[in-house]
């Protein structure tokens, strides 16, 4: 039997991402690198052949797949409610949350400008984020980060596929924004961390906002009970 | 943004500027509508002009939605807190203390999420058109019917023939209004109470005949119960029920007698059946 029988065999009989750490583990003579190979020679294969499904890497890991434009038949026998799409509110939290894991509510918040609690709520129902820890300080916050599940949901291989900033059409880089120093120039060019550039928001304001958005929370939590 | 409230702005010199504030997804969204749809350079906001649209935008909001009302007029006071910086001088400070920067940090930040956003959804979308194993739903059970039956008909007619119908009896049901009242046995209860810290739930049946007194006095004390007025014990199913006042100096630490099955009796007597 090769490499590439077995490694296929694998992907075929797994419903979800698997690393080439994780289908190494078919048998002794594999590794991970024999495994990439076997991968590279089963996506030729399938290409050559015309089949209708390929090998995706998503999600840190591999996964058969069947080919987008099999889609509208494929459709036909979608009797299984799927999850539905995002909406606007959910994307724009997720994308916050993806760029700058670990982050709390309180700074989503300000970075969105409105109150965020039930979208976040809703956003670790569905699995793509979950707490990551704890932030130090008054209440110590929880902090969200995106999921496995996230990254197969968008299908991205890794937070490295997210769009990265200097992609954008928005122009971050080619003027230093007002009250920008040197420094926090610098980190704007850095990708994948737009964040990082906003890091130093006002004490006071946050604070302030804490408390508010708290008092509502608390409220609403009581409506629910009651 | 869940603005209950579509107001428009009057329309003035600024007719591209119709808002439908329940279109934005918060402030910041406005505040971009605003700059961009004017083609203002956003790193030389004019705030005075900005500020007065953003007023005349949120107008409409009403108390009703305190949350996102809330955030817009916590952006308004943002906006007037710049421009009333704007206008004081500024001696001796650098140019880079502008009172505008953070908004402006925010503002393009907020476009930048805006825009990573978008392009995750088509992401979404190029995903939701591949599929993995176990998407096509398994082939539906077999229906219970037709499995085939292992009894023949004579079997069948034999059970049936050994059926005894049962004799038809009269059944009269008689609706009446209810005599006896929750409140009544509240009373009952309470009054019970004032005289001891408590009292066993078959004591307040005694002297009455029918069934309803023991539902109703059982229903008030839960009731009351719910009020917090008073705790109802039990040591075990079945056993006498307890009614305790409920005061400060009679806390949890009273703690019901040992029931044995003479108080379960005692209970079965006191509730007429």
């Amino acid at each position: 039997m090769n490499p590439h029988q077995i490694v296929e065999a694998v992907l075929f009989a797994s419903d979800a991402p698997l690393t080439a750490d994780e289908i190494a583990r078919a048998d002794e003579m594999l590794d991970e690198d024999q495994v990439e190979d076997a991968l590279q020679y089963l996506r030729a294969e399938y290409d050559d052949a015309g089949r209708s499904f390929e090998v995706v890497e998503v999600a840190e890991g591999y996964q058969v797949l069947t080919r987008p434009e099999y889609a509208p038949y494929l459709e036909r026998f979608d009797n299984v409610p799927r999850p539905s799409r995002l909406s606007g509110p959910a994307l724009e939290t997720l994308a916050i949350i993806a760029y700058r894991q670990p982050i709390g509510r309180i700074e989503i918040e300000y970075i969105r400008g409105v109150g965020s609690s039930g979208v976040i709520r809703t956003l670790q129902d569905r699995r793509l984020i979950d707490v990551v820890g704890r932030a130090e300080g008054l209440g110590r916050p929880l902090l969200y980060g995106t999921t496995t599940h996230f990254l197969e949901h968008f299908g991205f291989k890794s937070l490295e596929d997210l769009p990265r900033p200097e992609e954008l059409p928005i122009v971050l880089r080619d003027r230093t924004p007002l009250g920008a120093d040197e420094d926090e120039q610098a980190r704007i060019e850095e990708p994948s961390v737009i964040g990082d550039l906003f890091e130093g928001e006002p004490e006071a304001a946050e604070a302030g906002e804490d408390q508010d958005v708290a008092d509502v929370e608390g409220e609403t939590e009581t409506a629910e009970s009651g | 943004m869940d603005l209950t409230v579509a107001e428009r702005v009057e329309a003035g010199r600024d007719d591209f500027l119709l808002v439908e504030i329940e279109r934005f997804q918060g402030p910041l969204d406005l505040l971009l509508h605003l700059i961009r749809t004017q083609d203002i350079e956003i790193f030389d906001i004019p705030i005075a002009k900005i500020t007065s649209q953003f007023l005349d935008a949120i107008r409409g909001l009403e108390a009703t939605d305190l949350d996102g009302a809330g955030e817009f007029l916590e952006m308004a006071a943002t906006l007037i807190h710049i421009k009333s910086q704007m206008l004081l001088p500024r001696p001796g400070q650098d140019e880079d203390e502008d009172p505008r920067a953070e908004l402006v940090r925010r503002l393009l930040e907020y476009e930048q999420i805006r825009e990573i956003s978008a392009r995750m959804r088509s992401a979404e979308a190029d995903r939701s058109r591949r599929f993995g194993k176990g998407y096509v739903p398994p082939r539906p059970k077999r229906d219970l019917f037709e499995v085939p039956l292992e009894t023949t008909w004579d079997e069948v007619f034999e059970a049936a023939l050994t059926v005894v119908m049962p004799e038809p009896r009269n059944r009269t049901h008689r609706v009446t209004t209810r005599t006896v009242t929750m409140e009544e046995k509240a009373v009952l209860i309470l009054d019970a109470l004032k005289k001891s810290t408590r009292v066993e739930f078959g004591k307040l049946l005694l002297g009455f005949k029918e069934r309803s007194h023991g539902v109703m006095t059982f229903l008030a004390g839960l009731e009351l119960t719910r009020r917090r007025m008073l705790f109802l014990r039990q040591t075990r199913p079945f056993a006498a029920l307890w009614i305790y006042r409920r005061d400060d100096e009679n806390g949890s630490g009273v703690e019901p007698p040992g029931d044995g099955d003479e108080d379960h009796h005692d209970e079965e007597e006191g509730v007429p059946g």
